[in-house]
Formats: C-alpha cells, sequence, structure tokens
C-alpha cells in the first residue's frame, strides 16, 4: 500500500509539475511581443547563451568530426569504399550528432547556468520586488532567454556540424589519404538540402525548446534556498539530456518514415 | 501626533476582518487596521507573526482566504493582474534584502522602473536618477556594482530605486535589520525625511522597537496574526497589556511562549530508541 502511495505521488507530482511547465512556457510565449520593439533584450541573452558557449561547442565539434573521420575511414576501407567518407561523415553530422550532441552540451553549459541565474534571483527577491515594480518577470527576465536559447540552438548546431565536416576532412584527407574531390562530391552529391539539413534544424529547433523552457521553468519554479537552486540546476541537466535523447529517437523515427 | 489634519479621503489602506492560512497555519486571523495617508505607521511584532505576510497582502503577491485589503479605494485580491500592476506602480515595497539586480550597477538599478514604465530621453533620466542618488547620499557610488556595496548601502540603493516612480505610498519590509547603529539611524532618518518631503504614505514593518518607535507616527502591534496593541509610540510604551509588555521590554516569559511545544523532558531524553 505504502509503495502504491509514494508511487502514486511521484506519479500525480509529475503530472502536475509537467502541467505547470506547459502553462509557464505558453506564459512566457505569450507574453514574448512584448519584446518585439526591446529586442536588445535578446541579443544580450543570445551573447550569454549562445555566443559564450560556442567555446566549448567548437572544440566538441572539431574532435567529434576527427574521431568519425577515423572510424569511418577504418569501417569504409574494409568494404573498399572509403571515398565515401565525406558523405558518411556530413550525414552523422547534420541528420544526429550536430543536434544532438549540440543540444546536450547546451543543457550542460547554458541550461544549467539559466536555471541557476533564476533560481538566484527568486531566492534572492529579485524576482518578486521585479513584480513590485510592476514589472513582470516572466516577460523582462524569463522570455529573452528562453527565446535567446531557442535561436542559438540551430546556430550553434550548424556551426557544430560545419566544424565536424573539417574535422572529418583533416583527418581523412589529410592523415589517411582519401582524395580530396571524393570527399567533397559525395559529400556534395549525396547530403540533401530538405530531408537532412532542414530536419536536422528541425530537431535542433525543437531541443532549442525543449532544453531552455526545462532550464528557465526549473529556475522559476526552484524552491528559493541553497538546496533548491542546486537540485533545480540537477534536474535541468538530466531532464533536458533525457528529453533529448528520447525526442531524437521520435523524431528521426517521424522523419524516415517521411522519407 | 495622529490628530493632525488628514485629507478627507480617509484611511489610504484599509484592511478588514482578513484571514489568511498557509496550508493549516493560520497566519492572520480576522485582522483588521487602517493606515492614514500621510503618516508613517509602524507594524511591530515578533518573527513569524504574519508581519511580512501582511505586506505581501497589501501588494497583492497574495490573497486572503477571507476578508478585503482595501488600497486606496481598490480592493486588491480583486484586481485584474492589469490593474494590480497599474496600482503597484504606485506603491513600492523595499525588501529586507534590498532585491537590488545584482547584473546591473547601482545607476542602472535606481534607473530599472523608469526604463521600463516610461520612454524618458537619456539626459532627463539621468537626472532624475542622479537626484534619487543624491537624496540618499550615494550619488557617488552610481557605478558601483550591488555586490560592492555594503548592507546599509544596497537597501539606500533599493531606497533611491523605490522612490525613484514617486509613489504614493512605500512599505518597508524590516529596514533595519542586519545594520550596524550608524546605518540603522540613517535609514531611519531618511524614511521620515522622504515621508514629509514627498508627503507618501510610509508603512514600516519592524521588530527593532527604539527604531521604529522613534519615527512613526501610529504603531500597531501584531502576535499571533492579530492585533495586541495600538496607539501612537508613547502609548504602545506604555501599555499595560500581557503581551505589548513583553515584546516591548523584550522578556523570554510571557503570553508568547519561548519554548516550542514538546513531549515530557524526561520522558524524551530518557525514551532510548526514538528521536
Amino acid at each position: 500500500m505504502n509503495i502504491l502511495q509514494v508511487l502514486g505521488g511521484i506519479v500525480v507530482n509529475g503530472v502536475e509539475r509537467l502541467g505547470r511547465g506547459t502553462m509557464f512556457l505558453y506564459e512566457v510565449v505569450a507574453g514574448s511581443w512584448v519584446l518585439v520593439p526591446r529586442l536588445y533584450l535578446i541579443v544580450q541573452q543570445v551573447f550569454a547563451v549562445g555566443v559564450l558557449t560556442l567555446l566549448i561547442i567548437l572544440v566538441s565539434g572539431l574532435f567529434v568530426g576527427m574521431v568519425l573521420g577515423l572510424q569511418g575511414y577504418n569501417t569504409l576501407a574494409k568494404f573498399g569504399s572509403a571515398q565515401s567518407l565525406g558523405l558518411l561523415v556530413a550525414l552523422s553530422l547534420v541528420r544526429e550528432l550536430g543536434p544532438v550532441v549540440t543540444a546536450l552540451l547546451f543543457a550542460g553549459r547554458a541550461g544549467s547556468a539559466l536555471t541557476a541565474e533564476i533560481g538566484l534571483m527568486k531566492a534572492t527577491e529579485q524576482l518578486a520586488g521585479m513584480e513590485m515594480m510592476a514589472v513582470n518577470p516572466v516577460v523582462r527576465v524569463i522570455a529573452p532567454r528562453f527565446l535567446a536559447g531557442v535561436i542559438a540552438m540551430p546556430l550553434l548546431a550548424a556551426m557544430f556540424s560545419a566544424i565536424g565536416v573539417m574535422g572529418g576532412q583533416m583527418v581523412g584527407v589529410g592523415l589517411m589519404g582519401v582524395d580530396s574531390g571524393a570527399f567533397w562530391s559525395q559529400m556534395q552529391a549525396g547530403v540533401d538540402f530538405q530531408e537532412d539539413i532542414l530536419n536536422g534544424v528541425i530537431k535542433s529547433v525543437v531541443f532549442g525548446i525543449v532544453v531552455t523552457g526545462i532550464a528557465v521553468f526549473e529556475g522559476y519554479d526552484a524552491v528559493p534556498t541553497s538546496e533548491g537552486v542546486s537540485r533545480a540546476t540537477n534536474r535541468t541537466v538530466v531532464y533536458s539530456s533525457l528529453a533529448v535523447l528520447a525526442l531524437d529517437f521520435i523524431m528521426t523515427a517521424l522523419m524516415l518514415r517521411g522519407i | 501626533m495622529t490628530d493632525s489634519a488628514v485629507p478627507s479621503a480617509g484611511p489610504l489602506v484599509e484592511i478588514r476582518d482578513v484571514t489568511f492560512r498557509y496550508g493549516t497555519r493560520t497566519i492572520l486571523s480576522d485582522l483588521s487596521l487602517g493606515i492614514e495617508r500621510g503618516k508613517v505607521t509602524a507594524i511591530m511584532g515578533g518573527s513569524g507573526c504574519g508581519k511580512t505576510t501582511l505586506l505581501n497582502l497589501i501588494g497583492g503577491r497574495i490573497k486572503p482566504n477571507r476578508g478585503q485589503v482595501i488600497v486606496d479605494g481598490l480592493n486588491v485580491p480583486d484586481l485584474s493582474k492589469k490593474d494590480l500592476f497599474t496600482l503597484r506602480r504606485r506603491m513600492a515595497l523595499l525588501f529586507q534584502t534590498g532585491a537590488l539586480f545584482t547584473d546591473l550597477s547601482v545607476f542602472e538599478n535606481v534607473a530599472f522602473p523608469i526604463r521600463e514604465h516610461t520612454k524618458l530621453p537619456e539626459p532627463l533620466l539621468r537626472h532624475v536618477v542622479l537626484m534619487k542618488l543624491n537624496t540618499v547620499g550615494l550619488r557617488g557610488a552610481r557605478d558601483l556594482m550591488p555586490s560592492e556595496l555594503s548592507g546599509g548601502m544596497a537597501r539606500r540603493v533599493a531606497l533611491a530605486r523605490a522612490i525613484v516612480m514617486e509613489p504614493m505610498m512605500i512599505m518597508y519590509d524590516e529596514p533595519f535589520t542586519g545594520l550596524d547603529p550608524i546605518s540603522k539611524g540613517v535609514i531611519a532618518k531618511q524614511i521620515r525625511e522622504l515621508n514629509d518631503a514627498l508627503g507618501i504614505t510610509s508603512i514600516v514593518v519592524s521588530h527593532d522597537v527604539v527604531e521604529t518607535c522613534l519615527i512613526s507616527d501610529y504603531a500597531y502591534l501584531m502576535g499571533d496574526g492579530r492585533i495586541i496593541g495600538q496607539g501612537t509610540p508613547a502609548e504602545v510604551q506604555q501599555s499595560k497589556s500581557e503581551y505589548v509588555r513583553q515584546f516591548m521590554d523584550g522578556k523570554a516569559e510571557g503570553p508568547v511562549p519561548y519554548t516550542y511545544p514538546a513531549r515530557d523532558y524526561l520522558d524524551d531524553l530518557f525514551d532510548g530508541g526514538a528521536r
């Protein structure tokens, strides 16, 4: 009986938070139009969540691309099709690794920072103070951060993929001796704009909404104590990573069926 | 002091039979009080007696379970979000911590409400902000960040920010807590001076008896979610009520219990296994 109660409690609590989170996101999106004449608020946040995340994204992208180049060459060479390395590297990056790894890194770097910042603003009564000054914190604080995350994610994913392809080329062409012309022309011929690139962009936009949405909600909903903020930050990274991986599977399934 | 002329419009804030519960705990029960216009009204009471809850009710941050909270003729719990925000532009709440925005400089903190609510040209905005900072003696600190301020300075910056939109009323939540005697004196003086110079209404919630009595025109004493004493500070200080005496004299023994309810002491000590 007790176990049932605990289980039921967890489920009810989870569903309740999901509902609250969705309503919160609705409020954020509905309030965003106020920001139209104040675009600089969004630009500031794009800098904070996007530009400052760039280094980790570029370095990771380069290494992921180099590893893909090595592994791909070894496998493809067994079947005598090492010339297709460019295609393999580009497709893996644009379709899967670019959006997914970027989203995971973004959750760890920018998502956790967003949650901690908003949670601490709540703990130090800055959000309450804003409300008492007749300024809605959901519009002034949350909405610019949410929109910035949604804008930054696809851009970061694109840069991750681009530098990954360079990494693959460095290893494949530079180190393993794959023909440069074959590397690029196979890529050009095999990567479809609509089915590969656009689907990758759609994925990263969805990841942007989900990861940033979780991060701002967890921060806003945090228990306003040191422990509460630390737990919220923790939850942001765990929930958004799980959500990204699960959604990636669902979206991939939908997109492949559509082909 | 309380007998001096009061505008015909009656009290600015009226709390009528308000009950507020948090979960199963009753914080305020059938509380009624009035705040006169243009006066400094003190609300004193021990920690956890519901003073801050009262300010939150007046500011519309929470709704009472029963009763009316009337501010300038409007019943706050009934207001739509839009009307509440319009009303809030005319009132200010000074938080215990100051609640300054840590990512903005002193200047930008004070400028924040103006930037949010008006389209004041930059030179004019600079004038207004510097004038308000000068009022609290911190014009020279305009470029500092909140992390570089002492507790007293942070609270004065918050005060400058609170008056920048020229509100009709300022609520102070424990303005003296954690300050050294000099800063306490400075804040107390400024609360009184601002009240008189700007013709605003001030509500000071505090458990700091000496400072609060010095600057207030009228005082309410709260305990157990009710008003247990009221009058001019002099009247309250001379009250014979047991509750009032315990609070004003800072006695451990009295109607407000010092010990949290617990089971029998001996039983508790020698009952091996239980915690």
